[in-house]
């Protein structure tokens, strides 16, 4: 058992640390306050391939394995957690579905536009009366000869005011919607599809989540990922690993939020003295040292059993369970270090604040993320 | 078709570097490596010459094994190989011996080739003594603290800032350059090409023995020179109350600031008062 990075992994953080920090370091507040999507560093970063960070190279994509994926996340999202949020959710369940559960057809077509982040991509499963439960979904994709016809709502779409390709679950049989489930493929362009507004929310400001409509969306069979019925395998296949991006981005979060907590705390002087020098202070930061460290262990644990090509799906969860909650620990606690100072808007651990708790709630709620991992628990003990 | 040889040190990353207060020195140990700023705009000089003449590139740096990592990264960023030169007995080296190193190895590793380039200094130790010394090693010509680089055929136009005047400069190939920061933005990292410069690239290991090196004229061993102390520069600020009428204000200014305002406005400022 080895717990040092190896050399790339340790590259991997330095060079998206370096990016991040020169181009996202100097907007990071002001998109979160304008609620404003930055293209102009998405253009810097389509030619990286931050878009195609699990795609094949073959498909034009940097074919990172799972921990420099995570890293990546993690290293994105110490800075501005709303564009860490962007690429988690177009790679790991916009782009890896296809890549996944792709025909060679499927991947030639969709995949090289999404790893040069020229379609930035969505997941679309929550809808009204939908989300953790995947078996409610109402939209529905009637099959008209060789096409399918799709109508319904989803709401709450990470990407969705920017999205060029989104994967939309949706049932053949409205009759039988649990056997029925697929995922279709659908382009922006399409005729019938259309974003609803933007939604203001709390935190990730910077990330237009948005409704999409689907009116008589006609889309062909080909667009089909993998078989009709497959939806709900496919679903809970990718968001293993979308839970991994999210542990990251939280895991980044935390991590941003512990380095000014840390700083801040010997800087400020408070009876003559850096508030760094009370016991206080230093049992909050040592446990937000202590619940990071566990945080990350348990995010490459999870990602490295994915990488062997063994079962992730509980730990993927544990490691989600775990980090958005040390996210939201951490960054009460940063603000709690900051005083008054950390309920400004003037400093940054405030939108780390209300970054951090959406990380408990998307990609599986912590309850949702306690379900897999019982479920597992009580399968292998007797 | 230019074969480039780039070479490139590792330097601590200060901005996550501990000083020792007592000491006042680095604390190294906790150090994690990066690619010196300048050798950095010299790689992206070269990948810029590339581009224009087409030729390639091979990154060489000295150093411990874990200065393997630069190559890799100077190979994601473009480098077509990497050398490292490693071994126990090269520790400790001057610029004057590391710049005899550096040459043997080119002379090794790379015959025929046209352009060396180096960063103008390191971040570490800020002699800017290895470049022109390699040259010299070398015997070729060298430029130092180049902003802009041109190839034409065998000669190379070079455009330099020297003491407030831009200088151009020419100089026929094989030449070696020292390149400054600032220019260009530095060329980030692609992330596939840093997946390939791990799962594919080879970095050739070269130690004293293959490079056929005396053992007595490298190192600690065979350096001239000794660091006796690094201790970090302190600042003091100072604040300085100037008073009276604003025209004995402004002539205060210029007593004790001259140097720094600019000597200029103040010799006209002397001479508007002679006149007066």
């Amino acid at each position: 058992m080895d717990f040092n990075p190896c050399m790339k992994h340790k590259l991997v953080r330095k060079a998206v640390r370096m990016f991040a920090e020169a181009e996202l370091g100097p907007i990071a507040h002001d998109i979160d306050r304008d609620a404003r999507f930055p293209w102009e560093v998405v253009e810097k970063m389509q030619p990286l391939q931050f878009f195609g960070l699990q795609v094949p190279k073959a498909f034009g994509g940097a074919q990172m394995d799972s921990i420099s994926y995570a890293i990546t996340v993690e290293e994105v999202s110490r800075v501005s957690a709303a564009i860490g949020l962007l690429l988690t959710v177009h790679n790991s369940v916009g782009a890896y579905p296809i890549v996944r559960f792709g025909t060679e057809e499927q991947k030639r077509r969709f995949l090289p536009a999404m790893a040069e982040g020229e379609r930035i991509g969505a997941f679309c499963l929550t809808e009204a009366n939908a989300g953790s439960d995947a078996g409610g979904v109402e939209t529905v994709a009637i099959r008209d000869g060789k096409d399918y016809v799709i109508n319904g709502t989803k709401i709450f779409v990470t990407n969705g005011g920017v999205c060029g390709t989104a994967l939309i679950f949706a049932v053949t049989d409205p009759q039988n919607p649990q056997r029925s489930s697929g995922v279709f493929i659908v382009e922006k362009d399409t005729p019938g599809f259309t974003v609803g507004e933007i939604e203001d929310l709390c935190g990730m400001r910077a990330n237009p989540v948005s409704s999409l409509f689907l009116e008589d969306c006609r889309v062909s069979e080909a667009n089909l990922l993998g078989k009709p019925g497959d939806g709900i395998r496919i679903g809970l296949v990718t968001l293993d690993t979308g839970r991994l991006g999210v542990a990251a981005q939280a895991l980044g979060l935390a991590q941003a939020a512990f380095e000014d907590a840390v700083r801040y705390s010997k800087e400020r002087q408070q009876f003559k003295k850096p508030i760094s020098s009370f016991q206080t202070i230093q049992n909050y930061l040592a446990d937000m040292a202590t619940e990071i460290d566990a945080a990350r262990l348990l995010l490459y644990r999870a990602c490295a059993l994915k990488d062997a090509g063994r079962p992730f799906s509980a730990e993927a969860a544990m490691a989600k369970l775990h980090c958005s909650a040390t996210a939201s620990r951490v960054t009460n606690l940063a603000v709690q270090i900051h005083g008054g100072y950390g309920y400004s808007k003037e400093y940054d651990v405030e939108r780390y604040f209300r970054d951090a708790k959406v990380t408990e709630i998307y990609e599986g709620t912590s309850e949702v993320q306690r379900m897999v991992i019982a479920r597992a628990v009580l399968a292998q003990r007797t | 078709m230019l074969n480039m040889v780039v070479c490139i040190k590792q330097v601590p990353m200060v901005s996550e570097l501990p000083w020792d207060p007592k000491t006042g020195t680095l604390q190294r140990d906790l150090a994690e490596g990066m690619m010196n700023p300048g050798c950095r705009s010299a790689l992206d000089a070269a990948i810029r010459i590339r581009e224009a003449e087409g030729g390639q590139i091979t990154a060489l740096t000295m150093g411990p094994p874990m200065a393997e990592e630069v190559l890799r990264e100077a190979i994601a960023l473009g480098a077509d190989r990497g050398i490292l030169l490693s071994d126990r007995r090269m520790a400790g080296a001057d610029t004057a011996v590391t710049s005899t190193i550096l040459a043997e190895a080119i002379q090794k590793t790379c015959p025929g080739f046209d352009l060396v380039l180096c960063g103008f200094a390191t971040s570490d130790s800020e002699t800017a003594q290895v470049g022109p010394q390699l040259a010299e090693a070398l015997d070729i010509p060298g430029v130092a603290y180049v902003d802009e680089i041109e190839v034409n055929g065998r000669a190379v136009r070079m455009q330099r800032l020297s003491d407030n005047f831009l200088e151009t400069l020419e100089m026929d190939l094989p030449g070696l350059i020292t390149v400054t920061t600032g220019v260009h933005a530095p060329r980030y990292v692609p992330l596939g090409g840093l997946e390939a410069a791990f799962s594919e690239a080879r970095i050739v290991t070269l130690d004293a023995a293959a490079l056929g090196l005396d053992p007595e004229r490298i190192g600690a061993r065979g350096s001239a020179t000794r660091i006796l102390n690094v201790y970090s520069p302190t600042a003091e600020k100072k604040n300085i109350v100037l008073t009276g009428t604003p025209t004995k204000i402004v002539a205060q200014l210029f007593e004790r600031f001259d140097d720094r305002i600019g000597g200029a406005i103040s010799r006209d400022l002397k001479s508007d008062k002679k006149k007066s």
